[in-house]
This record gives C-alpha cells, structure tokens and sequence, in this order.
C-alpha cells in the first residue's frame, strides 16, 4: 500500500484530511514513505498526541497518533526534516522519537527555568546561566580540519543563530547550526489566545513574512468556522501577500548585493523599496504589513485606497524595474560572484522538501499560489533560469518581483475603490488548516478552536528545510561568503524557533 | 544573575546633551544585537543604514564588533539563551558605553513577555540610556531619537541615578 493509501485507511476524524492511525499503521506508513514521493510538510505534538501534515495535490493530508508513554515512532528515517519537528516536539513536550535521525536538543539548551514547558507536568532544569556551548553531532565531530563558528551577534540585523564549520584554506567542509537562540514560545502564547492576538502574534513571528503568516493563520481560522470572506477581502490579502513578496524580495536583493560588495546596488533596491513604503504605509498602516490581515477580513485605515495604491505600485515599480534590472546585470563583478554560488542539488532539495522561490530558480515546479482560489484568474508563473546558484535565486526574484507587480495591476482593476473590511466571526469547536505562498515559499497553519479561543496552533514554514537546504549548500564554499549563502537560501532562525 | 550594568560615565552623559565627545573623531558607533525577536526591527534598522536615510552623515555608525562600539543597540525580547550573549557583548565594549532599546521587544517584551524562553525587555533588568518604542518604530522614528543622543534634548529615559540593574 502506498502513503496515502495506508493514511486513508486510519480512522476517520471530524475534518475529512485528517485520519487517526495505530502504532503499527504509524510504522508502516514510515516505512511507505522511504520509497513513496508524499511531499511532507510538518510534525507536531499537543501533548496528547502526535501529528504529521502532508500535501496531496496541494490538498492537505493528516495523521494523527496518540502517543504511547510518550513515544512515537519517527518520521525522520523516511523525512530528513523531520528531524527538526521531532527534536522541538521532545524540548517543547518530552514526545520521544523512536529510532529517529538526530536527538540532539534544538530549542532547549538548559536555560529555561524547566524542561519540557509545554507539557502538562514540565520537568525540572538546570537553568544554566553560562553563554550556551555548541552540540555537535558524531559527524561533525569526526570531521577534520580547524572549526569555526559564525553568530549568534555577528552585529548584523539578522535574528541570531549559531553556524560551527570546519574549514581548510578558508574553504568550508562541514556546517552545522545550532538554533533556539530566537525562540520565543510561540506555541505556549497561541494557545489559548483570541483570534485576533493570535493573529497578531503570528504577524510577529517573522519580520518580512507577516502577511503570509496573518493571512494563513486568518483563512485556517476561517476554514475552520465554516467562513467565506467576501470577494474585495480575499483581493485585499491577495494585494498584501503580492505586495509584500516585492518588498521581501527587494530586501533580500539589496542584502545579497551589500555582501557581495555592489553596494551602488543595494542602495538602488532600497531606494526603490523606500519610494514604494512611503505609499504602502498610510494605506495600510504598516511599513512592515503587521496586522492589516485580520480574521474574517482586512484591516486598513485607508481600505477605499488599496485600488489606487496597487495601480501605482504596478506603474511606478514595473516603470524602474528595467532599470534594477540592468544594474544587477551590469555592475561590475556583481554577476560572476554568484554564478556558481551554493549551487542547490535537486536531490538535496527534494530529500528535505524545500519549495519556495530557492527550489524555483533550480527548476523544480511548485508555487501554492497554482491551486489556491485566491488567486483564479490573476496569476501566471514565468520561469527563469533554473542552475539552482545564487545568480540563478537574485534573478527568479527580479522575476518574481515583476511578476507581482503585475498581479498587482490587475488586481488594481478588480479592487477600483472598494473598501474592503472585515466580518465578525463566531468560533464553534472544530479545526481549519489554511495554506499561501511566502516570499520564501508555503506558509501553513493548522488551527484548533475551542470555547471561542485557539487551543493550538501549528506553523509550518521553510525555514526548517531552509536551514538543511544551506548546511549543504555551504560544503566548498568560501568561509566569507557563509551570511551571503544564507541570506539567499532564506535561512531565518526568526522562523525557525518559533 | 548579575547580567549588565549600563553606566554611562557622567561626562559622557552630559556631552551626549549636546555634542559627541571632545576628542572622539568619527562617528558615534552602535552595535546591534538581536535578542531573539521577530526581526522588524532589525530591517528598519537596515532600512535607515541605507538610501535615502543617512545614518552615517547624522553621525552614526554600525560596528562590526562590540569592541569598536560606542552603545549597544538592542532589539527584540531578550530569549534567556541570548542573556549571556548580551552580556558578553556589553563586557566586550570599552568605556565609556551606553545601552539603546530598538522597539518594544526590547524595552518591555512587546508581544513577547516573560515565559520560559525569554525574559522580556530590558527595562526591568537593566538602565536604559534611549528607548525607541514602537512594532517597530519607523527608521525615521529611529533616526530622530538617535538623534537627540547628540543634539537633542534630554531623554526621559536617560540613565538613573543608581549604577545599573541585575537579572
Ligand atoms: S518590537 Fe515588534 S517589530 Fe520589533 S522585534 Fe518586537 S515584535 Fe518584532
């Protein structure tokens, strides 16, 4: 039996993706997936018991499991990621993986005040108070060559992760990273909360990505009461995800160009990101996006605006974007610090998972916008050029970010000078999950209400696989080009730790 | 634990009423830390370090390493794995030195108030010498209280009279 066939054989649950399965079933589905190609998405415990989402068609496919004395089988001998998922289910709940990849901590270093916080009894700590000593696995260990160590205060802007590699002739042979640093317990402050701190919480998770996060969180929580926003809404969080994928996207242009010295074009990618804020904030009150994606709708102070500001964001960004375009091809030495840059393999990618625009620009097919109903009519993905290096990743998101402002001219057209709002929603007991493509790739929430409150939220995002994706990528690369390589890889440990 | 004690020297605090300090050539340079927050105040601060902001023409600078800084520039909650990191920062600074909150994280935990991760802001633990409030607060926002370290008035915020706070 394949994966999905072995999932569908579970349980039925109230939601009709999700499917309860025994510990055997568990087993053989792991088995199944060391063969079976079932995009895998995310693990995550609440307590009681153990859930794994996976994507069919762009549809989701759960399992649930109830944990035995607190264990599990794990997943990660057929998903590597889940490795991460496992290893945050065992610091946040003490949920034991079974013969899984890699059991060292990732988000408790023995400084909280207890172990296990979200658990229903946690344990006791050491609390620690010393700077945190870096957890090498076996591998690295045993890898040769003088270690180094980049983070977590690198006097960047960055949110602070650790990376520790081993370097010969300031060549990079083996990176691992070691997170938690920026861990601040989303999990434990979701649950619980109203929908609306729970949204603004979630616009808070990562700066840059607030929009994918609010609107996903917003349409799970909707998914999960049964509610449809109105037309002018769902093009208004269309509008903001677009709007906030050109923004991204000239930000992380601009850093990838200041660390390869062509600063005239970092300051051609702010300068154009600047001129479009000073029209984004007044409409939407947020140079960052935050909060003006709401559940049951938007929330702009200058809603009958969005019409307007879409139009002549297209106009004036579409006018420069030729412009951009040149001077990235043309600065001197700009081009040829690139080509060839932590070149992601195909198999690593796939191994891991990682969509978004990194797997995009190696010429792998996925963008969650294809399916989603937000966007019939509106979107048509061109690609680019697909080598999968960092020239290849700066030129998917100039493309990308004509692509959006595209969109965003027609979205002009169908939005004119409505004022779109919000409605009020009333939350019955049950669960929504909700999907939308990030700047970096698929941002998705798993939502269970109960008593008009959220009693758990799940966030799935790249940055796990992001993080596998770069110590990869690092190997043989030049020890000075390490924050250049994350910066295009869209590791964030902001993302990460949650 | 002991953590930081964010003294500004007298002399430093008064000349930070009107202009740098006789006899420091250059600008007055700042070392960022993110304590563990979402990362909105970080590229607000990389948006005023960059076109058509001038932070270094408003007598600013972004160091590279603790040890070349004037004060700590601080953002996000401070997560209890980057408390000695901070801290190791602040001690690796020379004197004169002073601490900066960049947004609300930073100043009293923001969205992200004390649990087991983190510790909130700072205001409770430490002195703190310029509060920039706001989720984040804009770079213009940024730009101005940067600037009334060197011309402006004096801040509400300015350092109390005792030696500083501990965790
Ligand atoms: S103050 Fe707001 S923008 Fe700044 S780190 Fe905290 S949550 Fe992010």
């Amino acid at each position: 039996m394949g994966a999905v066939d072995l999932i569908r054989a579970g349980e039925p649950t109230p939601s009709a993706w999700r499917f309860r399965l025994h510990e055997l079933a568990w087993r053989d589905l792991v088995e199944a997936l060391r063969t079976d190609p079932l995009p895998f998405c995310g693990l995550w415990c609440d307590g009681a018991d153990m859930h794994a989402l996976f994507i069919l068609r762009d549809a989701p496919l759960a399992v649930t499991l109830v944990l035995e004395d607190g264990r599990y089988p794990a997943l990660s001998p057929a998903r590597e990621v889940s490795t991460l998922y496992e290893r945050a289910a065992y610091d946040l709940y003490g949920a034991e993986a079974m013969w899984a990849r890699d059991v060292r901590p990732l988000l408790d270093h023995e400084v909280w005040p207890c172990s296990t916080p979200l658990a229903g009894q946690p344990g006791v700590s050491e609390a620690r108070t010393g700077l945190v000593a870096f957890q090498p696995s076996e591998k690295f260990v045993a890898a040769t060559g003088p270690v180094d160590g980049w983070g977590p205060a690198s006097g960047g802007v960055a949110p602070p992760w650790h990376v520790a590699f081993t370097q010969s002739g300031g060549v990079i042979g083996l990176a691992e990273s070691q997170s938690g640093y920026a861990h601040r317990g989303l999990a434990l402050r979701w649950r619980g909360s109203r929908a609306e701190e729970a949204c603004r919480l979630s616009g808070r998770l990562v700066a840059g990505q607030s929009v994918a996060h609010q609107t996903a969180l917003c349409m799970a929580v909707e998914n999960a009461c049964g509610h449809v926003v109105g037309e002018k809404a769902s093009q208004a969080r269309v509008a903001l995800l677009e709007m906030e994928r050109v923004l991204h996207h000239l930000y992380t242009l601009a850093d990838m160009a200041e660390r390869a010295q062509a600063p005239l074009v970092a300051a051609h990618c702010m300068m154009l990101r600047e001129t479009m804020l000073e029209q984004i904030s007044p409409v939407t009150g947020s140079r960052l996006l935050m909060d003006c994606c709401r559940p049951g709708g938007v929330h702009l102070p200058q809603a009958e605006q969005m019409g307007a500001l879409c139009d002549s964001l297209a106009r004036m960004g579409l006018a420069g974007h030729p412009a951009l375009q040149e001077l990235w091809d043309s600065f001197p030495g700009l081009a040829a610090r690139l080509t060839g840059l932590g070149v992601t393999r195909t198999e690593d990618l796939a191994r891991v998972g990682l969509e978004g625009p990194v797997a995009r620009a190696a010429g792998q097919d996925c963008d969650t916008r294809r399916l989603l109903g937000l966007y019939d009519g509106l979107w048509r993905y061109t690609a680019g050029r697909q080598n999968g290096s960092a020239a290849d990743r700066a030129q998917l998101l100039l493309d990308e970010i004509a692509e959006s402002l595209t969109l965003l001219a027609k979205l002009a057209v169908h939005l004119g000078d409505a004022a779109p709002g919000r409605e009020t929603l009333s939350l019955p007991d049950a669960e929504g999950m909700a999907m939308v493509e990030g700047p970096w790739g698929r941002v998705a929430y798993w939502v269970w209400l109960h008593q008009g409150r959220l009693a758990q939220v799940f966030c799935h995002n790249p940055a796990a696989a992001a993080l596998l994706v770069f110590e990869e990528a690092i190997k043989g690369q030049p020890v000075e080009d390490l924050p250049l390589l994350a910066c295009s890889l869209g590791v964030n440990a902001a993302a990460l730790d949650g | 634990m002991r953590l930081i004690r964010a003294v500004l020297s007298v002399a430093f605090r008064q000349s930070m009423t009107t202009m740098k300090p006789a006899g420091r050539g250059g600008p007055l340079m700042l070392f960022h830390i993110e304590t563990g927050g979402c990362g909105g105040c970080g590229m607000e601060l990389r948006a005023l370090a960059s076109a058509p902001y001038d932070l270094g023409g408003a007598g600013f600078g972004l160091a590279g390493t603790p040890a070349g800084a004037d004060m700590l520039l601080v953002s996000g909650p401070l997560t209890r794995m980057m408390a000695p990191v901070l801290q190791a920062a602040w001690e690796a600074m020379p004197d004169p030195k002073g601490i900066i909150c960049l947004g609300d994280c930073a100043l009293d935990g923001g969205v992200f108030g004390e649990n087991y991760a983190t510790l909130g802001g700072l205001e409770r633990h430490v002195t703190i010498d310029l509060r920039l409030p706001g989720c984040p607060p804009t770079p213009a926002d940024v730009l101005a209280g940067l600037a009334s370290l060197l011309g402006g008035g004096v801040q509400e915020s300015m350092p109390r009279s005792d030696t500083g706070g501990s965790l």
